[in-house]
């Protein structure tokens, strides 16, 4: 059985062609008002991926005719266990990114560490505390100090623009 | 200047090695901030100028060319560790460093990017030295036209990676072509396909899309494995022995090493081709010539030497154009001139003319930064490899966290570090769905390169098509390109008729 559904084709190869197809439409469409030679790249490279991606899904749904389909789920995002903490992961990546502007690098980068390395099941809290810690600072004094990269001012930055 | 002199070139020798104290400093920030994705040679040089401009010329010079030097050797670190490369030139490393790394050879990699690295970026400095005018031409005779067909060697390498399933790896390199020609056209300045995100007119930034695609998807594939190496094979700290046999090994590709780098010498002069072209290029090459080519993307030794050392050849060969003619062939060799500038020294031709010393100094100064490169970083071949048995636990979010750091930097936007995340999620599916990263990232990268030089030859041909076909040079690369693409399968074709043939005479 198992080898079976190996042997299916999987919803989630078209991920990748869909987006691509839909993509490329949306570029030809922004173009569509442009002159030629600013259309001339959109309209080569659409119709080559289109042509390509027709190919594809031909291929597909000819395999899937012969062998059946599944979604692949599973094999897309792991376990359910795993997957869990990926997508949770993929949140707090993207939370993160969203709380710099205000948090600036370092608290962000410290929460940002907290709450991944519990997800990823590092323990006891203390190590999780002192690891995310001395990253974030090791990070805020590497990059912003010593390298002056431009990012947004937190509290912690604020605080310690006072010191030093 | 007489370079034919034994005693000139000696004192030339002497006095880089003179500034050897400003070297190991340059040497060691040079390793950390390439292995960090996003710092660049040219950012850190850029963030440094106010410490350069306070040197005298000849040391702020010697400064940045070791600093360049060595960031385009880190660069292949993390490549080679964790599959994600610290600058673009090093992303075709990860295809073989990385399977390196997953059968427990870390170590023995590691050694095989640093000799390349070291050996080529050498190699490439001296015959810089020696042939520094005839270099200098080379770059009148690639215009627009040459351009385009060299790029498409580039390219070639998608169907190269792509074996395993030819339509996916094209579908992958076709997303990264349209994804790279995303952003204002050439010629009008039109917004192409940008979403109406101001911060895209200047088409995907590549910084964040290589942390994205590299960084950010490996990040969260690692998430189910305890440790990188996973299938019981381990990167444990080798012997001093056993470091000594992998030197001797890298010292054995010479041939390999050598080739390479001359073929990054020689796109590293071209203005706008830059390390990753080279790379690229000279992977696609390798694989081409070799007698294993299925051997490629597995783990063979010459998939790390062929891309590590056209890596470093590129180094001397953008300064080339600076030197010789005035112009700076690389964002590194801008910031030179902006320093030699600062301190009222000529460029071009009339600096060698005028200091001598100082002209052919830059290039002796590359070629002494790597031998001392050579003996920093041996013994930590030893000991990188362990990088591999930290816990995926702590490393990736710390790899997320510091990555997003890299696709920051650049511009400065916070929106960079969303189109990583965003190239990240792409990646990760690409990576599960069977699609190749590398190839969306070649198409990223080769995009808008491409695009240029073909809108800017079309241009100048009032739109005639028969422009690509109308230099010698662009002819006899042409017909390069074509070979390069027809003979394997011909090859692939004429093996599997023999070995049936021999099969059938045994059976």
């Amino acid at each position: 059985m198992d080898g079976d559904s190996k042997e299916r084709v999987r919803l989630v190869d078209l991920i990748i062609p869909v987006s691509a197809v839909v993509y490329a439409i949306y570029y030809v469409v922004s173009v569509r008002d442009f002159p030629f030679q600013a259309q001339i790249t959109g309209l080569l490279l659409g119709s080559l991926l289109g042509l390509l991606c027709t190919v594809f899904f031909i291929r597909f749904v000819w395999q899937a005719r012969r062998s059946g389909i599944r979604i692949g789920w599973i094999d897309l995002i792991g376990e359910p266990s795993i997957g869990l903490k990926r997508l949770i992961f993929a949140g707090l990546i993207l939370l993160s990114i969203s709380a710099v502007p205000w948090g600036g690098f370092t608290l962000t980068t410290f929460v940002f560490l907290v709450a991944s390395f519990h997800l990823l099941g590092v323990r006891p809290l203390t190590r999780v505390l002192v690891t995310a810690a001395t990253a974030a600072i090791a990070g805020w004094l590497f990059f912003i100090v010593l390298l002056g990269a431009r990012f947004p001012r937190g509290p912690f930055e604020l605080l310690m623009s006072y010191w030093i | 200047m007489d370079l034919t002199s034994i005693d000139t070139l000696s004192a030339l020798f002497l006095h880089a090695l003179g500034y050897w104290w400003i070297m190991i400093p340059a040497v060691l920030i040079g390793i950390v901030m390439g292995a960090i994705p996003g710092f660049a040679a040219h950012n850190t040089i850029i963030i440094l100028l106010p410490l350069t401009l306070a040197f005298d010329v000849e040391t702020a010079l010697v400064f940045m060319t070791a600093l360049y030097c060595a960031s385009h050797l880190g660069g292949g670190i993390p490549a080679i560790l964790l599959n994600i490369p610290g600058t673009g030139g090093a992303a075709a490393t990860t295809l073989d460093g990385y399977a390196m790394t997953k059968k427990g050879e870390a170590a023995k990699a590691l050694m095989l990017c640093f000799v390349a690295s070291v050996i080529g970026g050498l190699l490439s400095a001296v015959v810089t030295l020696f042939a520094l005018p005839v270099l200098a031409k080379a770059g009148y005779y690639i215009h627009s036209v040459e351009m385009v067909v060299i790029m498409l060697f580039g390219l070639a390498l998608i169907a190269a990676i792509a074996a395993d399933d030819m339509l996916k790896g094209l579908i992958a390199g076709g997303f990264g072509l349209l994804l790279g020609s995303m952003g204002a056209d050439h010629i009008y300045a039109a917004p192409r396909g940008t979403f109406g995100f101001l911060e895209l007119f200047d088409g995907v930034p590549l910084v964040p899309a290589l942390v994205g695609l590299f960084a950010v998807s490996e990040a969260i594939v690692m998430i189910e494995q305890r440790f990188v190496v996973t299938d019981g094979s381990t990167n444990k700290t080798v012997s001093w022995g056993e470091t000594l046999r992998n030197f001797a090994f890298a010292i054995s590709r010479w041939w390999q090493i050598t080739w390479t780098s001359l073929l990054g010498l020689l796109i590293g002069i071209l203005p706008g081709a830059g390390a990753s072209i080279a790379a690229f290029v000279a992977y696609q090459q390798s694989r081409l010539y070799s007698k294993n080519p299925e051997l490629y993307g597995k783990g063979h030794p010459d998939g790390v030497v062929a891309p590590e050392a056209a890596n470093n050849g590129v180094t001397t060969g953008t300064m080339v154009p600076l030197l010789a003619i005035g112009v700076p062939g690389g964002s590194t060799a801008a910031v030179m001139m902006i320093v030699l500038q600062y301190h009222g020294f000529p460029f071009g031709p009339r600096l060698f003319v005028e200091s001598p010393m100082l002209a052919y100094g830059v290039i002796v100064a590359m070629a002494v930064s790597y031998i001392l490169m050579l003996f920093m970083i041996f013994p930590m071949a030893r000991y990188m490899s362990r990088v591999t048995v930290v816990p995926t636990n702590y490393l990736v979010p710390i790899i997320v966290a510091f990555s997003l750091v890299g696709a920051f930097v650049p511009r400065g936007f916070i929106f960079d570090m969303g189109i990583a995340f965003a190239f990240g999620i792409l990646g990760y599916i690409a990576r599960k769905t069977g699609y190749h990263v590398a190839a969306i990232l070649i198409g990223i990268i080769l995009g808008p390169l491409i695009e240029r030089s073909f809108m800017l030859a079309m241009r100048i041909s009032n739109n005639d098509p028969m422009v690509m076909f109308s230099s010698n040079i662009g002819n006899v690369l042409w017909v390069c390109l074509i070979l390069t693409l027809a003979v394997p399968p011909l090859i692939e074709r004429r093996r599997k008729r023999a070995a049936a043939a021999s099969g059938a005479t045994a059976g």
